[in-house]
C-alpha cells in the first residue's frame, strides 16, 4: 500500500453520525472479547462454582431442618434456601465490582485517554460495560442453577412465570446497587485504588443478608438487623426466595414490597452515582491523571 | 482568519504532595499560540518543557488551570465533544500502552472506529489499508499483548488516522519506530497535509525531521513559549553557532576536561556533555572551529588528559536551545 | 560528592565474610514487613474479612445440629468450634500460601527479583525469607480469628499436653504448605499468572479437607481425594486435640502426624525441583523482571 492510494482512501469520507446505541455495543464487545481471552480463568471459575455448590450441598447435611422454617418460607430444607442465597450474592458481586474493575485497568494502560478523545459519552461507556456485567455474571449463576438443580436435584419451583420473575428481580436488584457501583467507579477514578472498598462492601452484604442462614437469628443483634434491612439485597434476596422456594411472581403481594423497595433505592442512587462519576472524570482532567502508565 | 487551533493563555499547574511538601510545576505557562489551517506545526523542546501537557489540553484530556483554547473553532473547556469530533491523537512516549492489549490490532482498530462514529464499510476499508500500510496485514489477528513495541506504535498511528479528522496531534508519531517506518510514516503525514489539507501539530526530539515537514516551530522551555519562527530562520539563528565535539577516553577526566576547556578564550560554553559507560562527549560553542580544534587539542595533552576524537559538529536543537535561552535571560 | 571521594569509599574492600543465613533471612523478613506496613488499608480489609468471615459461620452454626460433630468424635463445642478451627487454619495456610506467590508476583512486577539475584545470594535463602514473612504475618490472622471465635462463645476442650500437640500439627502443617507455596511460585515463575496450583488447591482443599464438615459426610471418593491433602490430617488432629482433649498418645493423631511427615519427605524436593525448573526457565528466557 502506497501513501498515494491510502491518502486516496481518505478522499472518501461521509458525515459521522452520532449513535449511543453503537457506542454501547462496541464497549460491551470489546470488553466480552477480552473477557474471552482470559480462558484459563473462565475455567478456573467456572469449576469453583461448581464446587462450591458441592461444598454447600454437604454443609447441608448438618442443618436442622426445623430452624431454616423460622426463615418464613414454609417447609424447605437449608440447600434450596441457601442455593438462591449463594447464586444472587456471587451475582451481585461480580456484576457491580465489574465496573470498577474494568476502569482502573483502563487508567492503568492509558486506554482511558483514548476513549475521553473519542465521541462516546461516558454514560454509554458505564452502559456497555454493566451489560457486559450483567451476562458474564449471568453465567456462572447459570453454572449454580445448573449444577443446584440439574446434579443435586434442589427442589427449587421453575416455570415460566417464575424464572421470568426471578430475573426481574436480578435486574432490579443490579439496578438498585448500579448507584453505588458507578459512584464507586467515580471515586476510584481519582483515588485509583478502591477494589479492597468494593470487596468489604460484597462481604458485608453476604454476611448481613442472610445467605446461609434466616435474618431471625440477627434480631438479636439489633444493629446488624437494622443495618441488613437497609440494604437493598435484603430485598432482593427475600423477593428472589419468595419466587424460587414458594412460587410467587413480581406482582404477588409480598414480592410487591420488596419490588418497591429496590426501585426506590434504583431511583435515589443512580442519579448520585452518576453525579459522582461525572466528577470523578472531571477531576483526572484536571489533575491530568487519566492514565498512569 | 479562522484558526485551526488558538490558545488564549493557557496555563496547567500541578500540585503535588512530596512527603507532606507542597510542590507547584507549571506544565504550561501563559501560552498563546495560532496554527493556520492546514499548517504543518511543529512544536519543539526538551523532556518536560510542557509540550505533552499542551498538547494533551488541546486535546480534552486535561483541563486547564488558568486561559481556553479553541481547537476547530470549539472551546476545550466548554464544547469538547465538538473538539474530539474535529480531532486525532497520538501520544508516542506510552511506549504502546494505550492499547487493549488482550484484543488484537484489528479489533482494537474496529472498535475505536465505533467510538469515532466512522460508517462501518469506510471503517473496514481503512482499517485494512491502514494495517497493510503499516505493514501489520500478517499478524491483524495476534492480540496486541504479542506485538513488539514497534508494531504497537504502529497500531496506535492507526488509530489516529482512522476517523480522519482535520486536525492531527502527533506527539513524538516516531519515538518508537525503526528507520524504514519513520520515514514511510513521515511521507504519510507530509501526503495527509499537503493532499488533504490537514492540520498537524507535530513534536519531535529531532531535529532534522522537524526541518524537513514543518513550516512553522515553536520552542517551549519549562511551560513557557520561547521562540515563534519558520525553521528557516531558525537555522539562520544558526549560522553563526559554530561547534565542536570533544570525545574524552575516559570518563573519570571529565570534571577536569570541562575546567579546562571552559577556560579556554576561544570556547564561547559549553553546551551539553553526554556521558557514556566508559568515554565522554562535550559539545561546546566557540568562535572559530579550525582555530579551536588545535587549542583544544593542545590544552588536554598539556593536561594528561586522553582524548579519541576531536571534531566540527552540525548545529544542532540543543544549540538552539542553550542560544535562546541565553538571549532570554540575558 | 566528588568522583574521587565516592571510588574511594566503594573501592574501600573489606575481607568479605560469608554472612550468616539467618541475617539474610531476618533483612528479607524486615524488608517485606515494612513494604506490608505500607498498605495498611489491605491489613484492615483481612481482619475485617476473617472477623465477617467467623461471625458467619457462629450465625450459621445457629440452625446446624451438632449429632454428626460428636459422631465424628469432637466432643466439645459443637458445629461452631468445629468450623472454627477449620476455618482458621484453613484461612491461615491459604493466606500464606497465597502471599508467597504474591510477593513472587510482586517482585517480578517491579523487577526487583533480578537485583535480588543478582546479590549472589542462593535461591533457596531468599525463598525462605519469602516464606517466614508470610507465615509470621498469617499466624497474627489465625490468632485473631481464634479469639474472635471465643469471644462468640467458641469452647474448646484442652490439656495442657493436647495443647502442645495442637502445636505440633501446626507446625507440621505449616511445612507442609511451604512445600505447596514454593511449588507454586515455580510455576507462576514460568507462567506469570496467578498460579492455578495455588487456586486449585484452595478450593479443593475447602472441598475435601473437611473444613466446613466432617469428612464423613462426603461420598467416599471425595474422601479418598481428601486424603491427599495435608489440611485434611492436620485438622482432624487439631480438632481432636482442642475438642476432645486427646495428645500424643491417640493412635488417630499418631496416625495423622506420620501421614503429614511422609507428605513433607515426599513434597520437599518435588516442590523444590520445580521451582528450580521454573526458576531457570525464567532466567532462560530472560523474563525475571518482565510480566
Amino acid at each position: 500500500m502506497r501513501v498515494e492510494d491510502l491518502i486516496n482512501l481518505f478522499r472518501e469520507d461521509r458525515p459521522r453520525t452520532s449513535s449511543d446505541i453503537r457506542h454501547v455495543w462496541a464497549v460491551f464487545w470489546a470488553n466480552f472479547k477480552i473477557f474471552l481471552s482470559y480462558r484459563t480463568w473462565v475455567i478456573m471459575e467456572t469449576i469453583s462454582t461448581v464446587a462450591s455448590v458441592a461444598m454447600y450441598s454437604f454443609m447441608g447435611l448438618q442443618v436442622d431442618a426445623r430452624r431454616v422454617a423460622l426463615a418464613g418460607y414454609g417447609d424447605v430444607g437449608w440447600l434450596p434456601f441457601a442455593l438462591v442465597g449463594v447464586a444472587t450474592a456471587n451475582y451481585l458481586w461480580m456484576c457491580i465490582s465489574r465496573l470498577s474493575h474494568s476502569l482502573q485497568h483502563e487508567i492503568r494502560e492509558g486506554t482511558l485517554e483514548s476513549i475521553i478523545t473519542s465521541l462516546i459519552k461516558m454514560r454509554s461507556y458505564i452502559i456497555g460495560q454493566s451489560i457486559r456485567g450483567f451476562l458474564v455474571s449471568g453465567y456462572f449463576m447459570l453454572g449454580v442453577f445448573v449444577v443446584g438443580v440439574g446434579i443435586l436435584r434442589v427442589p427449587l419451583i421453575i416455570n415460566l412465570e417464575t424464572i421470568l420473575s426471578f430475573i426481574a428481580i436480578i435486574l432490579l436488584m443490579v439496578l438498585s446497587y448500579a448507584g453505588i457501583s458507578i459512584m464507586a467507579a467515580g471515586l476510584i477514578l481519582v483515588y485509583k485504588k478502591g477494589d479492597p472498598l468494593t470487596f468489604l462492601f460484597a462481604s458485608i452484604t453476604e454476611f448481613l443478608g442472610g445467605v446461609l442462614f434466616p435474618l431471625k437469628y440477627l434480631e438479636s443483634f439489633p444493629v446488624l438487623y437494622t443495618l441488613a434491612w437497609l440494604m437493598p439485597y435484603t430485598y432482593a434476596l427475600d423477593a428472589a426466595r419468595r419466587i424460587l422456594l414458594n412460587g410467587a411472581t413480581i406482582f404477588s403481594h409480598s414480592v410487591l414490597m420488596d419490588v418497591i423497595v429496590l426501585l426506590a433505592y434504583a431511583a435515589v442512587f443512580i442519579p448520585i452515582g452518576l453525579r459522582v462519576f461525572r466528577w470523578g472524570i472531571n477531576r483526572i482532567r484536571y489533575e491530568g491523571t487519566v492514565a498512569t502508565y | 482568519m479562522e484558526y485551526a487551533v488558538e490558545t488564549f493563555d493557557l496555563t496547567k499547574v500541578f500540585e503535588s504532595k512530596e512527603g507532606g511538601v507542597k510542590r507547584i510545576i507549571k506544565a504550561v505557562d501563559h501560552v498563546n499560540i495560532k496554527v493556520r489551517r492546514g499548517e504543518f506545526f511543529g512544536l519543539l523542546g526538551p523532556n518536560g518543557a510542557g509540550k505533552t501537557t499542551l498538547i494533551k489540553m488541546l486535546c480534552t484530556i486535561i483541563l486547564p488551570t488558568k486561559g481556553t483554547a479553541k481547537v476547530n473553532g470549539y472551546d476545550i473547556i466548554r464544547e469538547p465533544m465538538k473538539v474530539r469530533s474535529c480531532l486525532g491523537w497520538f501520544h508516542g512516549e506510552t511506549g504502546g500502552r494505550s492499547l487493549y492489549w488482550r484484543l488484537s490490532a484489528e479489533d482494537n482498530l474496529r472498535f475505536y472506529a465505533y467510538l469515532q462514529n466512522v460508517p462501518k464499510d469506510i471503517a473496514e476499508r481503512r482499517i485494512e489499508a491502514l494495517l497493510e500500510f503499516f505493514g501489520l496485514t500478517k499478524d491483524k489477528k495476534k492480540l496486541v499483548k504479542d506485538y513488539s513495541t514497534g508494531m504497537k506504535v504502529r497500531v496506535m498511528l492507526a488509530r489516529a488516522l482512522l476517523h480522519n479528522p482535520p486536525i492531527l496531534f502527533m506527539d513524538e508519531p516516531t519515538i518508537g519506530l525503526d528507520t524504514i517506518s519513520a520515514v514511510e510514516t513521515r511521507r504519510l503525514l507530509k501526503a495527509l497535509n499537503t493532499e488533504l489539507g490537514k492540520t498537524i501539530i507535530f513534536t519531535s526530539h529531532n531535529m532534522f525531521e522537524v526541518e524537513q515537514l514543518c513550516e512553522r516551530i515553536v520552542m517551549m522551555k519549562d511551560g513557557r513559549v520561547i521562540a515563534d519562527a519558520p525553521p528557516s530562520v531558525l537555522r539562520e539563528m544558526l549560522r553563526d553557532v559554530r561547534a565542536v565535539e570533544v570525545e574524552i577516553r575516559e570518563n573519570g577526566d571529565l570534571s577536569r576536561a570541562i575546567q579546562a576547556l571552559s577556560s579556554l578564550s576561544i570556547v564561547r560554553r559549553v553546551v551539553e556533555v553526554k556521558s557514556e559507560s566508559l568515554s565522554a562527549i562535550v559539545r561546546l560553542q566557540v568562535d572559530d572551529e579550525y582555530e579551536a580544534i588545535p587549542a583544544i587539542a593542545g590544552r588536554l595533552h598539556n593536561l594528561g588528559i586522553k582524548v579519541s576524537a576531536i571534531r566540527r559538529s552540525e548545529p544542532t536543537l540543543e544549540d538552539i536551545f542553550v542560544k535562546l535561552t541565553r538571549e532570554e535571560s540575558a | 560528592m566528588d568522583i574521587e571521594r565516592l571510588i574511594e569509599i566503594i573501592s574501600e574492600d573489606i575481607p568479605r565474610r560469608k554472612t550468616p543465613i539467618y541475617r539474610i533471612v531476618l533483612s528479607f523478613i524486615t524488608r517485606d514487613f515494612k513494604v506490608w506496613w505500607t498498605y495498611k488499608f489491605w491489613l484492615l480489609l483481612d481482619i475485617s474479612g476473617i472477623i465477617l468471615f467467623v461471625i458467619t459461620y457462629y450465625l450459621f452454626s445457629l440452625i446446624t445440629t451438632a449429632q454428626q460433630i460428636y459422631e465424628a468424635g469432637y466432643m466439645t463445642g459443637g458445629y461452631f468450634t468445629f468450623a472454627l478451627i477449620g476455618i482458621a487454619f484453613q484461612q491461615y495456610v491459604h493466606f500464606a500460601v497465597q502471599s508467597i506467590n504474591e510477593s513472587i508476583r510482586e517482585e517480578q512486577w517491579n523487577g526487583t527479583m533480578e537485583t535480588i539475584l543478582s546479590a549472589a545470594i542462593d535461591f533457596k535463602i531468599f525463598l525462605l525469607g519469602e516464606v517466614c514473612f508470610s507465615f509470621i504475618v498469617s499466624s497474627a490472622l489465625l490468632l485473631m480469628s481464634l479469639l474472635v471465635g471465643i469471644i462468640l462463645g467458641a469452647e474448646f476442650y484442652a490439656t495442657p499436653s493436647s495443647i502442645l500437640t495442637a502445636v505440633i500439627l501446626t507446625i507440621l502443617l505449616i511445612a507442609s504448605h511451604m512445600d505447596i507455596g514454593i511449588l507454586s511460585a515455580g510455576v507462576i515463575m514460568k507462567v506469570k499468572q496467578g498460579s492455578p496450583v495455588t487456586w486449585a488447591f484452595s478450593w479443593l482443599s475447602q472441598l475435601v479437607s473437611g473444613v466446613f464438615y466432617p469428612l464423613k459426610l462426603l461420598p467416599w471418593y471425595l474422601e479418598w481425594v481428601g486424603r491427599a491433602f495435608p489440611l485434611t490430617y492436620s485438622l482432624d488432629g487439631i480438632r481432636l486435640c482442642l475438642q476432645s482433649g486427646k495428645d500424643l498418645t491417640h493412635p488417630t493423631i499418631i496416625s495423622n502426624i506420620i501421614s503429614l511427615i511422609i507428605f513433607i519427605f515426599i513434597a520437599t524436593p518435588i516442590a523444590l525441583y520445580i521451582f528450580k525448573v521454573g526458576y531457570d526457565a525464567a532466567r532462560r528466557d530472560g523474563s525475571l523482571g518482565q510480566y
